[in-house]
């Protein structure tokens, strides 16, 4: 479904990412984990389609389509999600309008008929017990006064919603305390089906007890450096990131 | 060319009455002097700094005539009124059609009639009338207004029907078109109004329009000005209001359309918890120009204000927003606050907004703030990541920023234009129904 091919990107002129390689099928979960400033959410921010970032080597192909050549609204009509480590307030927008208009902006673009408002509302109103989001929340402004956990649930709603092929989780996990990030966790396992495959970048192994991953990846310095089972996740848990360096130093 | 402003006067012969009151004429006569004086405002003057008028001198203009009030009226833009909630007074290239418009004179308390046919009206308003200051665009006003509205509402009159004034120019010939509009409520009245300006697509007319307004104790105006001529059309115009004890004046200028719109609102708080809210809309694109100026004359105790100005600017356009605070001696206890928040979105728009305080009284409270940004980088992605067009995005937060002013406006017909214009279509007002 995704494949990466020696991804080289820059900000600014400095390089962050180094030679990528990842391939993810459908129906997979891959956390790629790795220190602070190891590149992790530039990996995210570039799969998404964020200025800002220049791609100097490599490839990404989604669906045999290459993702860099699209805009970030056409990623999503491909089917890309990404959950944002800070999702952004909206002040002036409508949670639930602003949902209706991505999900019939990703219909248009595959060419499928726009929902009316009643079938729309009616399909929120059960995703949204599922994800267990406040359903007064929907008529807030897009993430305004909302809290920590709150925000989080509200981007895995939006995943429910807008159900894409490719789900991206950068740090989901980051400011929850634990009974959030249970429910946050608990939302996302309830959408993981054989069509749908999840990286979830994270910094902590915890969230991985909770959303368990098939594959995990060490990025270090732009690079993955380690690729393994759950285990490897326990062990960079114990150990830290510092032995993996050192391993790669020799 | 238009060189010299005196050059708009209006041929004295050209008079569509002559039943004119005698001290009219010798004011007209003297006004005419006036402009002839004054000339065109330029940059020197403090209140012209951000406004030229360049573009306007390139225009021959000519006054607008009675037969001018003819013009063909199925190349009129479409007006969409709600006749069951509105009642409208229509005026062609400054004159009165009385045959266009749904209002009657049959509603209690209120009676609406040409300005320049109601002779008591003229004379109890002379001064207003006869006043100019060193306004060039007044003294031309009040030398060459061919007519305008007056309103009058009745002591403790509570007008249900909202008044919809629509001024249209049209024709092929530049036109200046000189209004005068009088709008009085006795006591404790109450009255909704709303002031349109539009115009034809091939119109390059000029207006001038000044209305002054008086809100005896306890009355309530509100009033909603549009602004929606062709991109070639201008205007000048000049709002003077009093508000005595306990009244209160709420009004909101919406500006979309239009070369050149220069308003002036100055509002006079003359009696204890006389009370004002300004708010403001203008979107310009292309090199529309937009300014507002208001000023706000707390001249006793206890008097309140606010004002929110909202300004969305691209391409070439240029917006000023100077508001004016006057806190008399001895005027204690009062509150003024006064917001003006612009968003640009081009590199080449530009917005010049200015508060301006004069406080002579020291147990006051006021506050003011502008503030000049741009479309929000990370929420335009944020959306665009969920599937939303870039267009679409960006209309949406453009929408979000305009809303707060919008929402104000209770007339529904009105809001919903609005929000198509912002938003492309209506469903916005849609899904908030169905979704709360």
């Amino acid at each position: 479904m995704l494949e990466i091919k020696n991804l080289h990107v820059a900000v600014e002129g400095k390089e962050i990412l180094s030679g990528i390689n990842l391939t993810v099928n459908a129906g997979e979960v891959h956390a790629v984990m790795g220190p602070n400033g190891s590149g992790k959410s530039t990996l995210s921010h570039v799969l998404a389609g964020k200025e800002g970032y220049e791609v100097t080597k490599g490839s990404i192909l989604f669906k045999e389509k290459s993702l860099l050549d699209l805009e970030p609204e056409e990623r999503a009509g491909e089917g890309v999600f990404l959950a944002f480590q800070y999702p952004i307030e909206i002040a002036g927008v409508n949670n639930v309008y602003m949902l209706k208009a991505a999900l019939n902006g990703i219909r248009a673009y595959r060419g499928e008929p726009e929902l009316s408002s009643v079938q729309f509302l009616k399909m929120v109103k059960d995703k949204v017990k599922a994800v267990g989001l406040d359903e007064g929340l929907l008529n807030r402004q897009v993430n305004s006064g909302f809290s920590g956990g709150e925000k989080k649930k509200n981007e895995i709603f939006q995943l429910s919603v807008l159900e894409p092929t490719l789900a991206v989780l950068d740090e989901t996990d980051s400011g929850l305390d634990i009974d959030a990030l249970k429910a946050v966790a608990d939302g996302v396992n309830k959408l993981r089906i054989a069509t749908r495959a999840f990286i979830v970048v994270t910094h902590y192994q915890r969230l991985l007890d909770h959303i368990v991953p098939d594959f995990v990846h060490v990025l270090s310095q732009g690079k993955i450096v380690r690729t393994g089972d759950k285990e490897l996740a326990l062990t960079l848990e114990e150990r830290g990131y510092d032995w993996l360096a050192e391993e790669n130093l020799v | 060319m238009t060189d010299v402003l005196s050059e708009l006067l209006p041929p004295s012969e050209s008079r569509h009455s002559l039943s004119e009151p005698d001290w009219l004429h010798e004011k007209r006569q003297e006004a005419g002097q006036a402009v002839k004086e004054l000339g065109f405002p330029n940059s020197g003057i403090e209140t012209w700094k951000y406004t030229s008028l360049h573009r306007l001198k390139k225009v021959d203009f000519r006054p607008a005539e009675i037969a001018d009030s003819t013009a063909d009226t199925t190349v009129m833009p479409k007006l969409e009124i709600d006749n069951s909630k509105e009642k409208t007074v229509i005026f062609i290239n400054g004159f009165f059609r009385e045959d266009l418009g749904t209002y009657k004179n049959t509603v209690a308390g209120i009676k609406i009639e040409p300005l320049y046919n109601n002779s008591n009206m003229l004379e109890k308003n002379q001064e207003f009338i006869s006043s100019y200051s060193n306004d060039a665009f007044a003294a031309l006003n009040l030398a060459g207004f061919s007519d305008g509205i007056s309103i009058e509402v009745d002591d403790n009159a509570l007008i249900s029907e909202t008044i919809r004034l629509v001024f249209i120019g049209e024709h092929r010939d530049p036109l200046l078109r000189n209004i005068k509009n009088i709008i009085q409520l006795g006591q404790n009245a109450q009255l909704r109004l709303i002031e349109e300006y539009r115009s034809g697509v091939s119109d390059f007319g000029l207006t001038n329009v000044s209305t002054n307004i008086v809100l005896q104790e306890g009355a309530r105006l509100n009033h909603h000005r549009l602004q929606n001529e062709a991109i070639s059309s201008s205007q000048i115009a000049k709002i003077v209001a009093s508000v005595e004890a306990n009244a209160s004046y709420n009004s909101d200028s919406i500006v979309l359309g239009g070369q050149l719109t220069r308003l002036e609102i100055d509002v006079a708080l003359t009696g204890e918890r006389a009370t004002c809210r300004l708010n403001g809309l203008f979107s310009g694109s292309g090199e529309q120009h937009i300014d507002h100026h208001t000023t706000v004359r707390h001249q006793v105790g206890d008097t309140h204000s606010e004002e929110l100005y909202r300004g969305i600017l691209d391409d070439k356009s240029r917006g000023v927003f100077n508001g004016k605070v006057v806190v008399e001696k001895d005027a204690q206890k009062i509150t003024a606050k006064q917001a003006s928040n612009n968003l640009l979105l081009s590199r080449t728009a530009e917005i010049d907004t200015k508060p301006e305080l004069q406080i002579y009284a020291d147990d006051v409270k006021c506050a003011h703030g502008a503030t000049i940004g741009q479309l929000d980088s990370a929420a335009l992605f944020y959306l665009r990541s969920r599937g939303i067009s870039e267009q679409k995005a960006r209309a949406l937060l453009i929408f979000a920023f305009a809303e707060e002013i919008i929402n104000t406006i209770p007339v529904d017909n009105l809001r919903s234009n609005l929000e198509r214009r912002f938003i492309g279509h209506n469903q916005m007002s849609e899904l908030k129904s169905e979704a709360c």
